[in-house]
């Protein structure tokens, strides 16, 4: 019998409603691993025991008398934190916020509280969701449950380490350039980049207002696309808000990839940033599994990783330097060092960097979407290398930019990040997978079959 | 420090960030200059930057 720590969030509900499981009981069990396993991985910078208990009661009673809510009732979230949860501090992992207590939820949280979800707690990230692994900050850095003296990715660096370890089955992210798909790819789960404007980013603490998305991380594909469920939705409060297509994200996954021609970006991990020999080995495992599963799998070409980056740092400094310019000026010394030498380009940038970055933006969006006429989905890396130790700053910086994550920050498409292997180092490898606007359903559609094919997502990390 | 790197930092407000933490206004100065290089800049005047503008979308009453 599963451990209830590893239960999936459909298996969850199941046994809620066949009453071998009650909400109060899988919370329990939840805060008991938490307790054991969170002083070695910090994937909490605070824990919302009590409420999250009430909230398990709740649900509790609500099931019992028949008055379920839904997939995600009695289902526990953690929760990325530079997103509002109502009463509790929102301090983006930074001393400049270490006060800021937020009056109202996030749109999400509205949303998934409404689901009947139980939010369990306020997590780790890179400072701001930006600087990267820091000691230098009010708490310390989540650490990756399969080996801890590893970097989980980042910025949702807690979400990534928690839903991995079993400390919750969900987790919310935020993604930039990369930041929800980033922990996935190095804690070996599923972590979902959203059409840009399909969930709302009210309530939630920006770094580019063009650049920014909330995403799902959980451990299965169908449980990402349950939680996209939950939090996806029109906003008019929010301004890159667009009106929704239909909720059931999963409704494809038992599809198959059969008849789906799938684009290959191998220039991405071959050419523009050569690739550790075992990701890129694993790349091509994963276009023959896809391509044994009935996939059409056809190389092709977008512009280079380094413009896609580049026209990522300086829409993101740019925009980043408008919300932070006062805080750098007054208390710069507040910031982690990270965080300020990533924050600090922003002032030397001119309006014509920006605009000219934007413009640029244009035409390699129309690159991708001209890409997207003769194929259905894409195929390429995520991360270029498995994941770095926490105390080797250098190999960190070395690394942190070698990803091909902020292309899909540039262009809005939805993308998903997920495992493909282990490294001899006993370290996830991860691929990527993306698609046409709003067509969320079919990039997890093909992650599904991959998940079916190759079942990496049931390996679990060596933490009991 | 470069002069002019120095004079960009305090006509932008970062005259404490300077006085404490002077290599990392200059590692940024670096940064941004880099960054900017990297992108191939339209040369078409009608370029036009994202996003599109686009009638009748807005927060209305929202507001």
């Amino acid at each position: 019998m599963t451990a209830p720590h590893w239960l999936a969030a459909a298996e969850i509900a199941h046994a809620y409603a066949a009453r071998t499981l009650s909400p109060v009981e899988l919370l329990t069990a939840l805060l008991a691993r938490i307790e054991s396993l969170d002083p070695t991985l910090h994937a909490f910078v605070r824990l919302d025991a009590d409420a999250a208990m009430q909230a398990a009661r709740v649900a509790e009673s609500e099931i019992a008398a028949g008055r379920g809510r839904g997939p995600l009732h009695g289902i526990p979230v953690g929760v990325k934190d530079i997103i509002d949860v109502a009463g509790l501090p929102t301090t983006c992992h930074s001393r400049i916020l270490l006060d800021n207590v937020a009056a109202a939820d996030a749109a999400v949280i509205a949303r998934l509280r409404q689901a009947g979800a139980i939010i369990i707690g306020k997590l780790s990230t890179h400072e701001f969701a930006l600087g990267g692994p820091s000691f230098d900050l009010p708490f310390p850095p989540a650490r990756n449950p399969w080996n801890p003296a590893h970097h989980p990715g980042g910025s949702s660096s807690g979400s990534g380490a928690g839903v991995c370890a079993g400390l919750f089955p969900l987790a919310l992210g935020s993604d930039t350039g990369g930041s929800v798909r980033n922990p996935a790819s190095a804690c070996g789960i599923v972590g979902l980049k959203p059409t840009y404007g399909l969930v709302s980013r009210r309530g939630v603490f920006p770094l580019s207002y063009t650049l920014d998305h909330v995403g799902p991380l959980a451990r299965t594909v169908a449980e990402a696309a349950l939680l996209l469920d939950g939090i996806a939705g029109h906003d008019p409060a929010d301004p890159g808000s667009t009106p929704a297509p239909a909720r059931q994200f999963g409704r494809l996954l038992d599809r198959g990839v059969r008849g789906l021609r799938i684009g290959f970006i191998r220039h991405f991990h071959e050419r523009d940033m050569p690739a550790h020999p075992e990701v890129a080995a694993a790349l091509e495992d994963a276009a023959r599994a896809l391509q044994a599963e009935g996939a059409e799998i056809r190389t092709v070409t977008l512009p280079s990783l380094t413009e896609f980056a580049g026209i990522n740092r300086v829409i993101l400094c740019s925009e980043a330097w408008s919300i932070h310019a006062p805080w750098l000026r007054a208390r710069p010394g507040d910031y982690g060092q990270l965080t300020r030498r990533r924050l600090l380009p922003g002032a030397f940038m001119t309006a014509g960097d920006y605009v000219g970055a934007q413009r640029r933006r244009t035409q390699v969006i129309a690159a991708v979407e001209n890409c997207l006429r003769d194929v259905d989905v894409l195929l390429c890396a995520s991360s270029m290398d498995p994941a770095s130790r926490l105390d080797d700053a250098e190999e960190t910086a070395r690394t942190y930019s070698r990803q091909a994550r902020t292309p899909f920050n540039v262009t809005g498409h939805p993308a998903v990040a997920m495992m493909a292997g282990l490294s001899r180092g006993g370290l996830p490898v991860s691929l990527q997978l993306a698609g046409r606007y709003h067509d969320d359903a079919t990039v997890l559609r093909v992650a599904a079959a991959y998940e079916r094919a190759t079942a990496w997502h049931e390996k679990k990390p060596p933490i009991g | 420090m470069d002069a002019h790197v120095a004079a960009l930092a305090r006509a932008a407000g970062l005259d404490k960030a300077l006085a404490e933490f002077p290599d990392d206004v200059e590692a940024a100065a670096a940064q941004a200059l880099h960054n900017a290089h990297v992108i191939r800049i339209p040369t078409a005047p009608a370029a036009e930057p994202w996003p599109p503008m686009r009638p009748g979308v807005g927060l209305g009453d929202t507001l």
